[in-house]
Formats: structure tokens, sequence, C-alpha cells
């Protein structure tokens, strides 16, 4: 185990080069230049020079890419153009607060999907399956500013339950996280629902069920174990799409994560800042990816078994 | 279902409970004893504006931004302030006057101090404008050769050559003057260290930047609020419904479309007033066809200023004929110019060379608001007289550096500015000016334009300044649009603020009136 551990660890170091070579290399395609973007707007031509010369955006790409992967080897992601402060700091500062949300909108999105994926596959083809399933397409097709408009508009602004935005205390993140967790559990209850139903059509439930289990006990001990190595795979994946992408719902509700520093960043033309983020982002991803492969062993005994014969 | 819905919100509130451990709780909005101490009105405890941009540098000569600026403008003062009245008053200079045309004298209020309580003084002003002079912001004080301290409260600038606007420079936030000793000593981010009624307290980037009153604040004018917290809520939607909600006291660039929500909430004044952002249309004059005058005038007549204004900000502006900022100095706008008139541009047309149009061009825009609307109508104007034109969306970036390198053919742009004439004839039609985007260059167009700014006859220089724009209106290398109304929505109680046209507004006086 602990070995396999430390070779994914070790496969992330190609990963976040490949990354970083593609982002460096993307941002360096997109058109406008950044001193000009940052310099006043009656500035000179010597000092739009000048600014290049101070953020080296006078040197070749190739000499650009390489000082920028020695700084990354100290640690050194770069300083904003913009904010002058260190990239790998903000980006710092910034995480907890987007863990927070992701971490919230799984754990809603898990407590609605797993009972309801459950329910809709144990009545497959009724009136209730149909249902959780307009549930589901629902979720699917909302799109997450829209929804996140009408929470606040209803909980926020007719009710006066929770804030509108911002972030300031445990009350401004019900609705920033049921906004992400309702689009997330729609998800997770399609594949809970499609997994389970895999699972019940197998021999060894039909054996349980004539052994003369409680159908609660079919389901809670035989069927819904083996049912979960997709649902945990959809939720790690689910995770690392919302701790990298929740861009929307951190612009509706004013909340300070990663998505908003990279959507500002992006539209401030701020390479460091974009390129830092986004590496340090694939590097969460491939973490998580990690993460969730370890909890697989926890459920699945076939998959302990694999790391410890080879470990 | 009752008992399901009470679990659910339940765990809901549990949950965010869970993650939220570690949350720095936003400085509550709680208000202050309602006494009348010291003269000063019983007021809510924190005002709190609600801004349309992220705060993101508040080191005064390494940002440019206009939210840094109002958050600086309550900490810091300037020698010289600018008043929304278009006037210029003593600020940490009690007076000033020309020595000779190239040195400037200004004699500081012995009183000043900074928010750590050190004495303000000329060795600081001089500290502040030697440091200017090699930042980003140099161009702001374009003309300076020197600062020298004169005595502890006097100090004395050279500059180049006379110039009217001199002081106008000096007044803008980046020139704030900043504390020599906290620079010398030390201090953590000494650029903190002003002399304004307020103070820094806290910033947490991404939600909120926080001011306090300053102790040490040395002029008979202090703040009212105890503190002033800037929390940008950048959707527009969400900014509109905080200020309904009460979160925010001040809800900056309402969305238009939302206006009547406001408008119909008891609690909420809307204001509006005449702006001073120009929006205009624009060519590359150095690139054919648009070198053609008389094709440039024939767009600016086939151009409906009217539809543009009711699309992009719903009516609220004022159409415009001249390249000046409403409410400058010298503004003129009673010339002909080239009013909405399609037979007239489709002669205009034929005058250029080109009667039956067959012109295939782009036009390069930001892809934001207003931007994206305004395109919309020109393309569909131009259509008229035989003009394709193909919208060209781009970031900010890309716009400004394409339009510097003269690549482009059409754009769309605007320019802001509510202080300084030159700022426009200079920066945006002078040759080789950096940000003359249009490629523009006019021998006359350039004497006139200095004349404006060195002409000391104050009759003179106005009809020079008549002159230039009415030149720059027949020469058209711009076709100016709209001047947009300020709009912005707040608490029916706020008193003490100065809203300026351009949106560079001064909360440092403002509060909520209880």
């Amino acid at each position: 185990m602990f070995r396999y551990v430390l070779k994914r660890l070790v496969l992330m170091i190609p990963v976040i080069l490949v990354t970083s070579l593609l982002i460096y290399f993307a941002m360096s395609l997109t058109g406008g230049d950044p001193a000009v973007f940052l310099a006043p707007e009656n500035a000179t031509d010597a000092q739009i020079q000048q600014i290049r010369v101070d953020l080296g955006l006078t040197d070749s790409f190739p000499v650009r890419y390489l000082k920028y992967m020695a700084g990354m080897l100290h640690g050194d992601l770069g300083t904003s153009y913009v904010t002058k402060r260190d990239v790998f700091r903000t980006f710092i500062e910034r995480l907890p607060n987007t863990m927070q949300l992701a971490g919230a909108s799984v754990l809603i999105a898990t407590l609605i999907a797993l009972p309801l994926g459950i329910y809709t596959a144990i009545h497959e083809n009724t009136w209730k399956d149909t249902l959780g399933m307009i549930f589901a397409l629902f979720g699917v097709s909302m799109p997450n500013f829209w929804l996140g408009l009408m929470l606040i508009i209803v909980f926020s602004l007719k009710l006066k339950w929770f804030p509108s935005g911002g972030k300031s205390g445990p009350l401004s993140l019900v609705l920033p996280a049921l906004t992400v967790g309702l689009g997330l559990a729609a998800l997770i209850t399609r594949t809970t629902r499609s997994s389970m139903l895999d699972v019940i059509r197998q021999d060894y439930i039909r054996t349980a069920r004539a052994k003369g289990c409680s159908e609660k006990r079919v389901i809670r001990r035989h069927a819904l174990p083996n049912a979960l190595i997709p649902i945990i795979t959809v939720i790690g994946m689910q995770l690392s799409n919302v701790m990298t992408g929740s861009v929307l719902a951190e612009s509706v509700f004013s909340w300070p994560g990663i998505g908003r520093l990279i959507f500002e960043s992006i539209s401030k033309r701020d390479t460091p800042m974009v390129t830092g983020s986004i590496i340090m982002c694939s590097i969460l991803m491939v973490l998580i990816n990690l993460l969730v492969d370890i909890v697989y062993a926890f459920f699945d005994p076939r998959i302990k078994a694999q790391y410890t014969h080879k470990g | 279902m009752k008992k399901a819905l009470t679990i659910a919100m339940a765990l809901l509130l549990a949950s965010s409970a869970l993650f939220a451990t570690g949350a720095k709780e936003q400085p509550a909005a709680a208000a202050a004893p309602a006494t009348d101490q010291s003269g000063i009105p019983a007021h809510k405890s924190d005002l709190i504006i609600g801004s349309a941009a992220d705060i993101n540098n508040l080191d005064l000569q390494k940002q440019q931004d206009q939210i840094n600026n109002i958050v600086l403008k309550t900490t810091h003062q300037t020698l010289v302030r600018f008043t929304n009245e278009g006037t210029f008053v003593p600020e940490l200079a009690t007076s000033w006057e020309y020595k000779d045309d190239t040195h400037l004298v200004f004699h500081l209020d012995p009183r000043a101090k900074f928010n750590d309580g050190t004495p303000l003084t000329a060795e600081d002003v001089k500290f502040t404008y030697d440091m200017a002079m090699n930042s980003y912001v140099s161009s702001a004080l374009a003309g300076l050769v020197s600062t020298t301290v004169v005595d502890e409260h006097t100090v004395e600038l050279e500059i180049e050559k006379y110039n009217n606007e001199f002081i106008a420079s000096i007044a803008s936030v980046p020139l704030s003057i900043q504390s020599k000793h906290a620079y010398e000593s030390g201090v953590k981010d000494p650029y903190y260290v002003g002399s304004g009624p307020y103070m820094f307290d806290e910033w947490v980037q991404g939600e909120y930047c926080r001011v306090k009153k300053n102790p040490n604040y040395w002029r008979d004018d202090p703040g009212v609020s105890d503190t002033i917290t800037f929390r940008p809520i950048i959707e527009d939607s969400s900014r509109v419904i905080a200020l309904q909600n009460g979160e925010i006291d001040v809800c900056v660039n309402p969305p238009i479309n939302e206006l009547s929500f406001l408008q119909d909430d008891k609690n909420i004044t809307v204001f509006e007033r005449a702006g001073s952002r120009l929006f205009y249309f624009a060519f590359n004059v150095s690139k054919a066809p648009w070198d053609n005058q008389k094709l440039r005038q024939a767009v600016a007549c086939a151009i409906d200023r009217d539809s543009v204004l009711q699309v992009a900000v719903d009516g609220k502006g004022t159409p415009q004929t001249t390249i000046l900022n409403r409410g400058l100095w010298g503004f003129y706008d009673e010339m002909p110019g080239f009013p909405y008139d399609v037979e007239r541009a489709k002669k205009l047309m034929a005058e250029a060379g080109y009667p039956n149009g067959g012109i295939k061009t782009t036009l390069l825009i930001a892809n934001s608001s207003p931007y994206t609307n305004i395109a919309q109508v020109v393309q569909a104007n131009l259509k008229v007289i035989g003009i394709d034109v193909e919208i060209q969306m781009v970031d900010d970036a890309t716009l400004k550096s394409t339009c510097k390198a003269g690549t482009q053919d059409l754009y769309l742009w605007r320019w802001n500015e509510d202080s300084k004439v030159d700022f426009v004839y200079r920066d945006l039609f002078y040759t080789g000016s950096g940000s003359n985007y249009h490629h523009y260059s006019n021998k006359r167009a350039d004497e006139l334009t200095d004349l404006v700014a060195t002409e000391k006859d104050q009759d003179k220089r106005m009809q020079d300044g008549i002159e230039l724009q009415k030149l720059l209106v027949e020469e058209c290398p711009q076709v100016p649009l709209y001047i947009a109304n300020l709009v912005i929505a707040y608490n029916k109680n706020l008193k003490g603020e100065r809203l300026f046209g351009g949106g560079n507004h001064d909360w440092s006086h403002a509060y909520i009136a209880k």
C-alpha cells in the first residue's frame, strides 16, 4: 500500500511538468500584452517597456518557462502582476474557503443522492422512480448561476434566512453549498441508481432473499457495499471538480475561493496567478484522485488484497 | 414531510457549521449608541460599501484601479483635493503659488500628521514625489523636474514649463503623501501610513477591506462612521439583493435592468446624476480605408446615437457630439458635428469614393457590457450604408495591446476623466501618445493641445480649446457616442457622501444616520 501511494506521488511529477508547460504555453498564446494592461492609460512607451523588463516579459518563451520552473522547485510560483503578492501564498489563503464549499456541497449531495438513488433503484420503473429521475434530470440541466440566484431570492430576500453572499459564518455557506450540491446530487443519484440496479440483479442478492433476509438487510448489507465503488468514483470526481471549478457559484455568492481567484486573474491578465493557480489545482486533482483510490480499499476487500500482495 | 424538511435543514446547517470552522466573521453592522458626543450625529457603526470590483492592491504607487483608489481616499490625502463640484481645494497644503513659470511653492498645514502620530512635513512630500517619479504612476507627474524642501512646511516643485493643470495632476490618489519615516523605519506595509480621517484596519482579500477611524486625525472634519467596510460583490444581481437585504448600505453600479426593484423599495434611494465617462466608437486612421476622412464622417452620420444610448444604458446618459468629457473645463458641444442622418451618410460615402459601399471591416470590442450591446447597433447602422462589420470580442488586455500596436480597424472604448482636459487631448489625440489608439496625427491639433496646456490668458485658452474640439470633431478620428450617467443606489439614510460622475467617490465622511 505504501509503495503504491509512493508510486502515485512520483507519477505526479510528469503530470505537473506537462500541465505547467501546457498552461504556460497556452497563456503565452493569448493575445494582449500584460504590460499594456497594467500600465496607466497615459503611460509612455518607455514606461510600458520598463514594466515589461520588470516582469521579465522581454525574455523568450523557453527562458521564461525555465526560469518559472526553477522558481517552482523552490516553492516559488511567482508574484502576481496585479496584487504584487506571492502566488502560492494567495492560493493557500483561498484554498480553505474552496475546501469548505466543496466539502459542504459534496456532503449535501451525498446526503440527498445516496438515499434517493437507492430508493429509485428499489422502485425501478414505478412512478417513484420516475419522480426521482425527473429530479436528477432537473438537477443536471439547471444552470448553477440561475439556481443560485433563485435560492438567494427565496431564502435570502424573501425569507431572510441566510445572507445573500459573502463569507460571514456558517449560515453564509448554506446557499452556495446547496447550489453546488444540488447539481452534484443529480449526478450521484443517477450513478447510485444504476450501480444499485446492477448489483440487485446479481445471484447473491437473490440467494440472500431466498435465505429469508429482510429487504432492508439485503440492501444495506449485501447490495449497497458492492454498489459503492462507482459511487465513490463519481463523488471523488465531483469533489475534485468542485474544488477546482466552482467559478459560477463563487461569483454569484461572492465566495472568496479559488474559482473566483482564477476568474478574476484571467480577466486581469495576471499570468503568474493564473498559471500558478492552475498548476496547484492540477496537483489537488491528482491528490484527491489518489485519496479516492485509497478509499476504495476500505470498501472493497479485493482491491485491498491487490495492494497487500503488491506491497 | 415536515419532519423530513426539518431534518434536511438541520443537516444543511450542521454541514455548514462543520465546514465553516475557522471562517473569519465579517464585521458586524452593529449600531453605535445614539449619542451626540462632540457634535457627531447618531449613526450606524459600520458603513458597508458593496463594490462591483475586487480590491487588489493598496500600495498607492503600484496600482491604478478605481476601487483601490476609492479605499485609499479614506486613508490618505493629497496636497490639493479635487471636489465633486469640479474645484481644487486645499487639503494638506494650505496655499500654493507660482514663484515663476516653472517653480511652484506649496505651504503645508503645520497641523498635518500621519495616523501613527508623526508629523507630515515637506520631507514626506519630497519622498513621495521622488518615489512616484520612478514608479508605475510616474506619468501622472509628467513635467515634474524636481522637488525641493524649503523648510519643514514648505516645498518647491520645479516643472519643465508652465502648465495650467499641474495642480490637477497632484490631486490624484496615487500621489497621496506617504510617510518617509514609515518606509525608513522598516514598518511592515509602510504605504498604509496615511493622514486621512480613516486608517487601515483589516483586509481579507476577496472578502472585505475595512478601515477604522484615525485616532490621530489632524483636521476638524473627522469621519462619522466608526468603520467603513468595502465589500466586493462582483455579481450585479447579488449586489442588488444584498442592498435590499440591508447586508450592504451602498450598491455601486447597480445593473440598469434591475433598477426598478430598487426604486420600488422604500428603504433605498436610487441616485442619478450626469456622469463623465465617455463611450466612443473609433477608427484606426493610420489604416486604409479609415485614413479617408469623408468615409469616417459618413460612418459618424450613420450611427444612431439615441438607439445606442437606449440599448447600452436604457437611455440613462447624454448623446454627445464633441470628444471632450462633459463637465471638464472648456467643454463645447455646439458644433454641428455629424448627427444621425442616413441620407447624408450615403452622400458622404459617395464623396469618399464608395458610392455603393462594399467595405468589409472588423470592429474590435471588449467582451463586456455595454460594448456588446453598442456593437450590435453599430453593426446594423453601418450595414445600411454598405459597410459589413464583423464584431471581434476580446478581453480588455488584448483590446488595448491590439489598439496600441495599431492592427485594428474599428474599435469601441471609453474614457473617464473629470478633472484634467490634457488627459483627453494629449492622451487620446497627440501625435505618438501611448494611448492614442486612433494613431491620429495632426500638427495643428498638437499645437492647440500645447496651447490649452500652457496658455495663461484663460479667454484665449478657451478659444484654443473650442477650436481644438471643432477640429477633432471635423477630422473625426472618433465618433463620440454618449456620456453615461452616474447611477448608484444606497440606504435612504446615507449622509455625507461625495459622489463623482466618473465613479471616484469619496466615502471618508459618509455615514448612515440613525
